[in-house]
């Protein structure tokens, strides 16, 4: 990224510290008794936790800290997302894990599902069915049992219960928290960006740190309008001309950000993230009216994630995002040993071939190893993109 | 192309050896070479210093792309990758070129490309195996200089090696030569196991030929007509093969301004 002088509006630095500094928030709300539910996945259905007055926190594990730990345990050909995962819960080296009353997993790829039943051993673990396609009819009926199943589990363990009213109530906000979150990103839109992929990425990713509903609503909106001001008073932290790229793929953030940055000291810019860490959770919102339950299970398998088959919906999502935001390129990260992934690069190599539109899949894991070789192979896409 | 008495200098470190052409009124006057050594920089400083011994660079312009693994070392007005500087060395070495194979001493790539500019390419992952490293080890336990390797390959069947992995097909040679096999059939078995496993990389890219190779292995003819076995393509072995990067550099360098 050619260099140039721009100071960060304040309220990005509490995003990129939000994960930190939660530690403590976290603590606190423990104390006061709060209930916490550790995640890993976008498909786990948060609303039913915030419904029930419970603090759901994501199990991110972005980090290879942990994996040697894991690795005395798990296969090493496996992905990093679930050896890290793993590994921070026998370590006893993440916060949240240690705070969660209650780990909920759902059945995405089968390395995790084959994972939970080995950390069901150390903490209380609920899993999640999820159906493995979204076509045919008898998928939503399943998924709304699945969820019922969810609400007396979360109902039972912490001796509460969840009303329809709250569960409404809990949709609605996280729509409104949808709503803010996808206005912060289509700020990209512009060209050139008012941030850079990396600056965007903290935000996404800091945001699932925050467990103040109000106050992470409010350090949003100052976001948006910091960016804004900026921008008018001539800020321009990304170069004009420099290419445009929409991030497909894996989740993104932790470890992985020395793709985003491999890619962005090559002069390009990430203007979207199609992955679960970006649009993907926030492009569409949970329907208000009905049955809230039905509302959610609809939500829910719509999730555009590699592990449905067939999975038309990602495509659908990364050809809009190419689009609005006026793409050059599509980058997509792999983490090693991911199945579903690595199998359905081909089915969006042709997608976006058909569309004319430079494609690039990156592999990596968690460790620093490959930074070098990041480089040369992000550099080398880039210069094609002339 | 470029500018009159510009001095255009491309200089391609690898993890080998450091690479250098200068360019001089659209012409290519001049090549050098030397290890790279554990000082990148230095190592490039020199390699410049010699191209340039008997101009007078205050009375010219002197413009410098640096390619290669240590790219991001070397003083230059413009850095551009390996992958792109190869495609137009090799256009330039061999015309009308679709695949270059480059062959490093770490990696190798497969590239393709239409006019020396590149269509997509594949690289290798973190394995040496199938890179310049995995038959310099094999050489060595040989005791076979690079510059023999032809007339043993001409000399010899290619036996079939089981592991790709340098460190197994080092062990499993151990073995080979126990048992009495010939150096010249063991040569022919790594060359054969080098091709299958770069041309089942380049297979990805659907090459259409002709292909040509570049990198230190570049000058060997036994290398290119393995390749061209594993492909089914025509390989052109080149005899400045090994100077593609710098060269493709340098001619990027005629066209700054
Ligand atoms: S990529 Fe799929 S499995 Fe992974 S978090 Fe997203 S929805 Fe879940
Ligand atoms: S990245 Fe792939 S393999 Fe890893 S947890 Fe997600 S779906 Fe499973």
């Amino acid at each position: 990224m050619p260099k140039v002088e721009f100071k960060l509006p304040e309220t990005f630095e509490s995003f990129g510290e939000a994960r930190k500094s939660g530690f403590l928030k976290m603590k606190a709300l423990k104390e006061k008794g709060a209930g916490v539910v550790g995640v890993f996945c976008v498909y786990t259905p948060l609303e039913v936790f915030l419904a029930a007055g419970l603090v759901p926190v994501s199990l991110c594990s972005t980090s290879d800290e942990t994996i040697p730990e894991a690795e005395k345990t798990l296969p090493r050909n496996l992905c990093p997302l679930i050896k890290a995962s793993y590994g921070f819960a026998v370590a006893d080296k993440c916060p949240y894990m240690y705070f969660s009353d209650l780990v909920v997993g759902e059945t995405t790829c089968d390395g995790k599902k084959k994972m939970y039943e080995l950390l069901g051993q150390i903490k209380d673990v609920h899993v999640l069915n999820l159906p493995q396609t979204q076509s045919g009819q008898r998928s939503l009926p399943f998924l709304i049992s699945e969820l019922k199943a969810l609400k007396d589990k979360v109902e039972t363990a912490f001796g509460v219960t969840i009303a329809e009213a709250d569960l409404t109530r809990a949709i609605k906000e996280k729509n409104a928290e949808k709503r803010l979150i996808k206005e912060f990103y289509e700020l990209s839109q512009m060209d050139p960006p008012p941030m850079t992929g990396l600056q965007q990425l903290q935000v996404l990713f800091g945001s699932q740190f925050k467990f103040d509903l109000p106050e992470k609503l409010a350090d949003l909106r100052q976001t948006i309008d910091d960016l804004k001001e900026a921008r008018a008073k001539g800020e321009r932290p990304v170069a004009k001309g420099a290419k445009r790229l929409v991030m497909t793929g894996c989740p993104t953030g932790g470890a992985t950000e020395k793709v985003i940055k491999a890619i962005e000291e090559s002069g390009a810019v990430i203007v979207a993230y199609e992955n679960c860490t970006g649009a993907r959770q926030y492009d569409r919102e949970v329907r208000e009216d009905g049955d809230p339950w039905e509302a959610l299970a609809e939500y829910y398998l719509g999730v555009g994630c590699s592990v449905m088959t067939p999975n038309p919906n990602r495509l659908e999502l990364l050809g809009r995002l190419c689009r609005e935001f006026k793409a050059d390129g599509v980058v997509e990260m792999v983490l090693q040993a991911c199945h579903t992934y690595a199998i359905e690069t081909q089915t969006i190599r042709s997608f976006l071939s058909d569309k004319g539109l430079p494609f690039l899949t990156l592999e990596t894991d968690y460790s620093a190893g490959d930074v070098g070789q990041l480089k040369t192979r992000a550099a080398a896409f880039i210069e094609t993109l002339g | 192309m470029g500018h009159q008495n510009t001095l255009c200098i491309g200089l391609d470190c690898g993890s080998s050896f450091c690479k250098g052409a200068l360019g001089l009124n659209g012409e290519i006057v001049g090549l050098a070479s030397r290890p790279t050594g554990w000082d990148v920089a230095g190592s490039a400083a020199l390699v410049k210093a010699e191209l340039l011994k008997g101009y007078d660079p205050k009375e010219s312009l002197v413009r410098v792309v640096a390619t290669g693994y240590g790219r991001e070392l070397i003083k230059a007005d413009k850095i551009v990758t390996e992958i792109t500087c190869h495609a137009k060395g090799a256009e330039l070495l061999a015309p009308q070129t679709r695949l270059v194979l480059d062959i490093g001493g770490q990696d190798y790539k497969a590239i393709a490309t239409l006019n020396g500019q590149v269509i997509s390419f594949q690289m290798n992952d973190k394995c040496a195996a199938g890179s310049g490293r995995f038959l310099e080890v094999i050489l060595k336990r040989l005791e076979v200089d690079l510059s023999q390797l032809d007339e043993f390959l001409a000399a010899g069947q290619a036996i079939t090696l089981n592991s790709a992995c340098v460190v197994f097909a080092e062990t499993e040679i151990i073995g080979l030569l126990a048992s009495g096999v010939s150096r010249a059939d063991i040569l022919g078995g790594v060359v054969a196991s080098l091709a299958q496993k770069i041309a089942s990389q380049a297979a990805r890219l659907d090459p259409t030929g002709p292909a040509a190779l570049t990198g230190g292995l570049a000058q060997n003819l036994g290398v290119a007509k393995a390749l061209g076995q594993a492909l089914g393509l025509t390989v052109r072995p080149l005899l400045k093969g090994p100077y593609a990067g710098a060269l493709g550099a340098a001619l990027i360098a005629l066209d700054i301004d």
